[in-house]
């Protein structure tokens, strides 16, 4: 057994040489034929977006928290040389009431109320340019604290489509 | 106590407190007895462990370092120390912090084993040193504003269509938010090449979405439940409806003077009255055709022209006291009557 082991292990190395040849042969000659493809500039160039306007708003259970996050996101801009139009807070929270029975079957007259608070902060951004958009969207919502959710409405600004052209009828 | 037992005489009652007082003379005489001969102890049976209780004493390790955060130096690099987003952890930050809420008059509880501190998220890793380091490392994926579009009107000359999307990031068991498939197209309506026609057609078309007060078509879509389908039918939308206006129907033609959305004078019985009147004052006899009224020409006629842009207001914008007036002298002066006499 351990004889025809042997022959076994020692068996490659008698054919590797060629079977190697064999085998480098045909992908010696494929990358050739793949680089020609390769060497084509793409002909059509994508361009930049423009966004006229990006909106920024935060909402979270903590004012205290919404806070330094808007202090955050302003430094971040100021920093990528994104200019900041607005940045405000509503006066109040936004609170959603629900109103129980404080004994669960009897006692009418008797309720509780529970109530959630909501807190809001809003950051207006103006005239960034597509990739500077998603380079600070990408940087503040990965740093956006727990407990909190940001909403971005972003008004992209195009051309005139060029379809959109009066018909020539004559 | 010795003096006591000299002049301890017995009585009747002291019967009773024998007992108790030689008990308690023996343990003061055992205690004493006990330190000097240390040795020789007198095993007791101290079933409730009293002794082993006051002889336990705290281990405390003598290698024990001190706390990392009396260790940190000034000049420190603080992103270093505090690299990402962390639960708060005192030894880490060398600042006295205090937080909770007590009675008044008392001092908040310091930071170590501190909950309160622990629950807030914290932005210890966004310090302003920080946050500069890092947007300088990403400028480099940033792109300038284009110089020339440095004001709204160049903007909007070049860019007239806007298209307003959201983005929604928060915690929830799923990533997408269904409001984020809502496209809205935005657009100028005098930046639409449209003739007079078209134009009006073209407001009867989007209906309500027209504003005339700003001059804005929206168009609102969300019936599909991908973004780049809703803008996909945005887009179609705004080309359905823009060449729909250049079309002129055989049925349009049949349009009357009660249809139209605005008032025209030059189509209207006013201005046949006024060229009436103008013919009869100057003595000529014509009978006139339904477009030469309309084609007359009334800057022959003296003061016809406030005449027709009062008649004008009056019917287009509504009555009012001003509009009132301002027909009210423009007949006097088309009819060359004296001004109105304010008494």
């Amino acid at each position: 057994m351990n004889a025809i082991r042997s022959i076994w292990r020692a068996a490659p190395v008698v054919w590797r040489p060629t079977s190697f040849n064999c085998t480098m042969r045909p992908l010696s000659t494929a990358p050739v034929t793949i680089q020609k493809p390769t060497e084509q500039v793409p002909t059509t160039i994508e361009l930049d977006k423009l966004y006229k306007r990006v909106e920024l708003e935060m909402r979270g259970i903590d004012p205290a928290v919404l806070l330094s996050y808007s202090w955050f996101c302003v430094a971040a801009a100021s920093h990528l040389g994104i200019e900041v139009t607005k940045s405000w807070a509503l006066r109040k929270a936004e609170k959603e009431r629900h109103t129980l029975l404080r004994a669960v079957h009897i006692y009418k007259k008797h309720r509780v109320q529970y109530e959630i608070r909501t807190y809001f902060r809003f950051v207006h951004l103006q005239r960034l340019t597509g990739s500077t958009c998603d380079t600070y969207l990408e940087y503040i919502e990965r740093n956006l604290p727990e407990g909190c959710a940001l909403k971005v409405t972003k008004i992209e600004c195009q051309k005139l489509p060029e379809h959109i052209t009066p018909p020539d009828n004559e | 106590m010795s003096i006591f037992i000299r002049n301890y005489k017995p009585g009747p009652l002291a019967t009773l407190y024998k007992a108790n007082i030689w008990r308690l003379n023996s343990t003061t005489a055992e205690s004493s007895v006990k330190k000097d001969e240390d040795e020789e102890e007198f095993r007791v049976l101290d079933i409730l462990k009293k002794r082993d209780k006051q002889q336990k004493r705290i281990v405390r390790r003598t290698d024990i370092q001190p706390d990392r955060a009396d260790r940190m130096t000034e000049n420190q690099n603080w992103g270093n120390v505090w690299p990402g987003p962390k639960t708060f952890h005192p030894s880490s930050v060398p600042l006295p912090l205090r937080q909770g809420y007590v009675p008044a008059g008392q001092a908040p509880p310091a930071k170590k084993a501190n909950a309160e501190l622990m629950k807030i998220p914290n932005f210890l890793h966004l310090t302003p040193p920080v946050i500069k380091s890092q947007c300088e490392s990403l400028k480099q994926f940033c792109t300038e504003w284009p110089t020339l579009l440095n004001s709204e009107e160049a903007i909007e000359k070049h860019y007239p269509v806007e298209v307003i999307t959201s983005d929604y990031c928060h915690a929830s068991p799923s990533i997408r938010n269904p409001l984020a498939r809502v496209v809205t197209l935005r657009i100028k309506l005098s930046t639409l090449d449209l003739d007079k026609h078209a134009r009006d057609k073209f407001i009867r078309l989007v209906g309500d979405r027209y504003d005339s007060s700003t001059d804005l078509v929206t168009i609102t879509a969300d019936r599909c439940p991908m973004r780049a389908q809703n803008l996909d039918y945005v887009n179609y939308l705004l080309t359905a409806c823009y060449h729909e206006a250049w079309n002129v129907e055989e049925w349009e033609k049949d349009k009357t003077e009660d249809d139209m959305e605005y008032y025209n004078w030059d189509n209207n019985a006013s201005k046949k009255s006024v060229v009436n009147w103008y013919l009869a004052k100057r003595n000529e006899q014509r009978d006139l055709t339904e477009d030469e009224y309309r084609s007359y020409d009334i800057s022959v006629i003296p003061n016809a022209e406030g005449y027709k842009s009062a008649v004008s207001s009056l019917m287009n914008d509504g009555e009012s006291e001003e509009t009132v007036n301002n027909y009210g002298k423009a007949v006097r002066k088309l009819l060359g009557l004296p001004e109105k006499m304010v008494v």
